[in-house]
């Protein structure tokens, strides 16, 4: 059987997957008091929830990957979930940065030598590639459009 | 002189009826994406062609045999009071399964509209449905609407008014194979010719008693033919009867469909693949906390600019109302006890906007009803099973219609115990405290002590209903149905109406019963105590124990010195009982805001209490006597006086049991010093 989706969803998957995974766990490393010495440089925060969150997201991207390698079709709806969840995490970690911003600008005494960078996070910048994603699959975006799938074998 | 008609909006759970209801009278009635959004009848008015009528939004239900209480509610208006027109709200995108009402509507005889609503999201589908055709085989008139934008409505009610002046129907719209057949005739006969009968249609009573739908049933027996109607029922077995109608009801209605449209199948739709993800049986719960989790992470994060805001703005009010109004007492009761104490409470608006914001999102997209199939598994653990959960989700957002929402239970006992551990879900009334006590203690840390509140109270719920289960109110599982409505992709502004729906109601509640109750906290306060020679509203007596309020606050002070509080914390959880808002409002006017620049976060870190008491303190508001409101719904749900008190009795007990422990064992072992 001809597999309707090709290396493009896996490679997007793969990347994408591997990437929030290895995240996620930086997080929940740095959380755990333990000095990956990339904090800085990558702006991880130590923050076990959150770093599960991107784990989570990893895990629905990889498992995606798992079934189309498979050649279950369907697998692909990993990938999109991913690609939402990856952006609503975006969006929350941006009104956060935005909320403290504003915040510095109303009470700028608690604010004193605060950087707006740091309240900047990977969820930030990871959610780029997903951004990417949903640009080149947009017409696939709509959950009202009916999509054909079948089950592969 | 215009006609004056009732008119029922049925149909099954989750189709738009409530939609369709707010197009027409344009009220604003809670809507959802989840099936039982509607627990009870709601009424409005339409004047439509010189026709008053007075339109019905009733609770979804699947058929007329009724086993939840909201389903019982809806068959009740139909069967028993008798409207006049009928209009079937029908999900186009599910038309065998709705379809099975409409017969059951049909057989009843009453005068029967179609509403086929959903007709957007059948288009988008790819299905072809010819409602001309459609109309023309039941004979009743079909109507294309889209609810949610109010589309077909004027059409929808010309329809009405012109069904009401049409001759009857005929009642005969099946036929079932002779053994039915020939029963219900038999049937027909004695019912005829007992009036106690006359209210309803005789051959669908019939064929009700064939079924052995239970509650007609027990109607029968209350009546003087019952043992003739036992004889002929007797005859046969009704669970092969009952199977038999349906059968022959579904027959018919794929008859139909094959004729007037022409369905998509055997396609993946969006909301399939997405539910393959977010049901998975593995990553179903991590996604579930996840999501969980950035809601919450917004709700507390993002509400900080606007908070700041506020209290920068009742800063100054206060400040401004002390220096302008000459006479003291005055100025005491508009600064201290009313801008204090209604500030402090409106300062967590914008978290409790956040909060139903995302419990908006979370009903508009159709995920409520995932999350309810995710967590079925964890629930039937305890004995419960998802649809318990969907009721705890709510009482996130504010418990009162949390325990209506368990209306959709089946099982009694499964709803007993819903709507008595639904008060240990942490509304957004209590959030302020959390709120400000973890602030003030708690720093950074402060989110995850919030966090920890809101597990605590899904655990001591979790783990309540387990006990229940296995002493006092033992039972039987029974299964999980529920069915998953598509995703909808929620719209900001019907997001945004549904967060100022209840958001409204909490500045409501500061405007009305938390003002009334700083005021009066204020005035304990500074009354002063029988025997004390200070004057009313002096230095000396506001809020010290000079004052009334300080005799009251010490006498039940020894109940509370265990647990590292103060009599001022007494006084306040006694009136938190009013509207847990008012813990917060009472400590606002009794630990003084005055006119110096500190805030009440900083008063109580500075000494007040310390964290551990604080953290008990935080753990006993969210588990103690619910509000007011909430004892009423209880009282009213349950209809028992010993259920609520057996739930104000057991919540404060653990209250008091969980803060003494986190009080005397964290001070004995030095923790958080
Ligand atoms: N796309 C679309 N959505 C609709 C339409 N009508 C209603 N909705 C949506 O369908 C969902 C259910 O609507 P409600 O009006 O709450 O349904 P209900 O029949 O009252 O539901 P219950 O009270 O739970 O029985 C909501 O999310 C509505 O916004 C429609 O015609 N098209
Ligand atoms: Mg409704």
């Amino acid at each position: 059987m001809k597999r309707s989706y090709g290396s493009k969803e896996m490679a997007f998957a793969a990347l994408a997957g591997v990437l929030y995974a290895f995240f996620g766990l930086l997080h929940i490393v740095e959380g755990l008091g333990i000095d990956t010495g990339m904090a800085g440089l990558l702006f991880i925060p130590g923050d076990i929830l959150g770093g599960f969150c991107l784990v989570v997201i990893g895990a629905v991207f990889l498992n995606g990957l798992r079934e189309m390698l498979q050649g279950i079709n369907a697998g692909v709806s990993f990938v999109y979930v991913g690609i939402l969840m990856s952006l609503i995490f975006a969006a929350v970690y941006l009104l956060i940065m935005g909320g403290n911003l504003l915040d510095s600008l109303i009470v700028p005494d608690d604010y004193e030598g605060w950087n707006v960078m740091e309240t900047f996070r990977p969820g930030i910048y990871l959610g780029l590639i997903s951004l990417f994603g949903i640009f080149h699959w947009k017409d696939k975006f709509s959950l009202n459009e009916v999509l054909v799938f079948r089950e592969g074998a | 002189m215009t006609e004056k008609i009732t008119i029922a909006l049925a149909g099954n759970p989750n189709v738009g009826k409530t939609s369709i209801f707010n197009s027409i009278t344009g009220s604003k009635q809670h809507v959802g994406n989840w099936p039982g959004v509607t627990v009870e009848r709601k009424i409005g008015k339409k004047v439509h062609n010189d026709v008053m009528m007075e339109i019905v939004d009733l609770p979804g239900t699947y058929s007329l045999t009724a086993y939840s209480l909201d389903e019982i509610i809806a068959r009740d208006f139909i069967i028993e009071e008798k409207p006049d027109v009928v209009v079937q709200v029908i999900d186009a995108t599910n038309l065998e399964r709705n379809m099975y009402l409409t017969t059951q509507l049909m057989e009843l005889g009453v005068r029967l509209v179609i509403a086929l609503n959903m007709t957007d999201l059948a288009l988008a589908k790819g299905d072809n449905i010819n409602e001309k055709k459609m109309q023309e085989f039941l004979e009743v008139p079909v109507i294309s609407t889209i609810g949610s934008k109010g589309t077909g409505i004027e059409g929808l009610l010309d329809a009405v008014t012109e069904e009401l002046h049409k001759t009857r129907v005929t009642e005969n719209v099946f036929n079932y194979d002779n053994q039915i057949e020939e029963r219900a005739e038999k049937l027909g006969v004695v019912l005829d010719s007992d009036p106690y009968f006359a209210h309803y249609p005789s051959r669908w009573f019939s064929l009700k008693l064939l079924e052995g739908d239970e509650n007609i049933i027990k109607k029968a027996k209350e009546s003087g033919s019952y043992p003739e109607i036992q004889k002929i029922l007797n005859e046969t077995d009704a669970e092969i009867l009952e199977a038999k109608v349906a059968d022959q009801r579904y027959k018919t209605i794929q008859t139909m469909l094959r004729q007037v449209c022409n369905i998509n199948t055997c396609r993946l739709t969006g909301s399939d693949m997405v539910d393959r993800v977010v049901t998975n049986k593995v990553l179903g719960i991590p996604i579930f906390l996840s999501l969980m989790w950035a809601a919450f992470e917004i709700t507390f994060t993002f509400a900080t600019p606007f908070m700041n805001m506020i209290d920068i703005f009742f800063g100054w009010m206060a400040e401004t109302a002390t220096t302008v109004i000459p006479v003291p007492w005055m100025a005491s009761l508009v600064g201290e006890g009313m801008i204090a104490g209604v500030g402090s409470v409106i300062i967590f608006l914008p978290n409790i906007l956040l909060l139903f914001f995302m419990i908006s999102l979370m009903e508009d997209s159709g995920y409520m009803a995932r999350a309810a199939f995710i967590m079925d598994k964890i629930m039937s653990k305890v004995g419960l099973h998802g649809k318990s959960f969907i009721p705890l989700v709510m009482g996130f957002g504010c418990n009162v219609p949390a325990i209506m929402a368990t209306r959709t239970i089946e099982d009694t006992r499964d709803r007993l115990i819903t709507i008595l551990i639904t008060p240990f879900m942490s509304c957004g009334a209590r959030l302020p405290v959390y709120v400000l006590l973890a602030g003030a203690f708690f720093g950074r840390d402060a989110g995850v002590v919030i966090f920890s509140l809101y597990a605590l109270g899904i655990l001591v719920a979790v783990v309540s209903a387990k006990l229940m289960r296995s002493t006092i109110l033992k039972g039987e599982d029974t299964p999980f149905i529920m069915e998953l409505p598509s995703y909808k992709i929620p719209t900001l502004r019907g997001s945004l109406i549904h967060m100022w729906e209840r958001g409204k109601i909490y500045l409501k509640k500061a405007g009305t019963i938390i003002l009334i109750g700083v005021v009066g906290v204020w005035l304990l306060a500074s009354i002063p105590a029988p025997g004390s020679s200070g004057t009313f509203a002096s230095e000396e007596i506001y809020g010290t124990t000079e004052s009334m309020i300080g005799m009251i606050g010490q006498a039940l002070e020894p109940l509370v010195t265990p647990l590292g509080f103060d009599w001022k914390i007494a006084v306040a959880l006694v009136f938190g009982v009013v509207a847990k808002e008012i813990v917060v409002g009472s400590m606002g006017v009794l630990y003084g805001v005055g006119d110096n620049e500190e805030n009440l976060s900083n008063i109580l870190a500075a000494g007040a209490m310390t964290p551990l008491a604080a953290l008990g303190l935080m753990v006993f508001t969210l588990l103690y006597v619910p509000c007011f409101a909430c004892i009423g719904v209880i009282k009213r749900e349950t209809g028992s006086w010993k259920w609520t008190l057996f739930q104000l009795a057991y919540g404060t007990t653990l209250a008091w049991v969980f803060a003494f422990v986190i009080y005397q064992v964290g001070t004995r072992m030095g923790l958080l010093a």
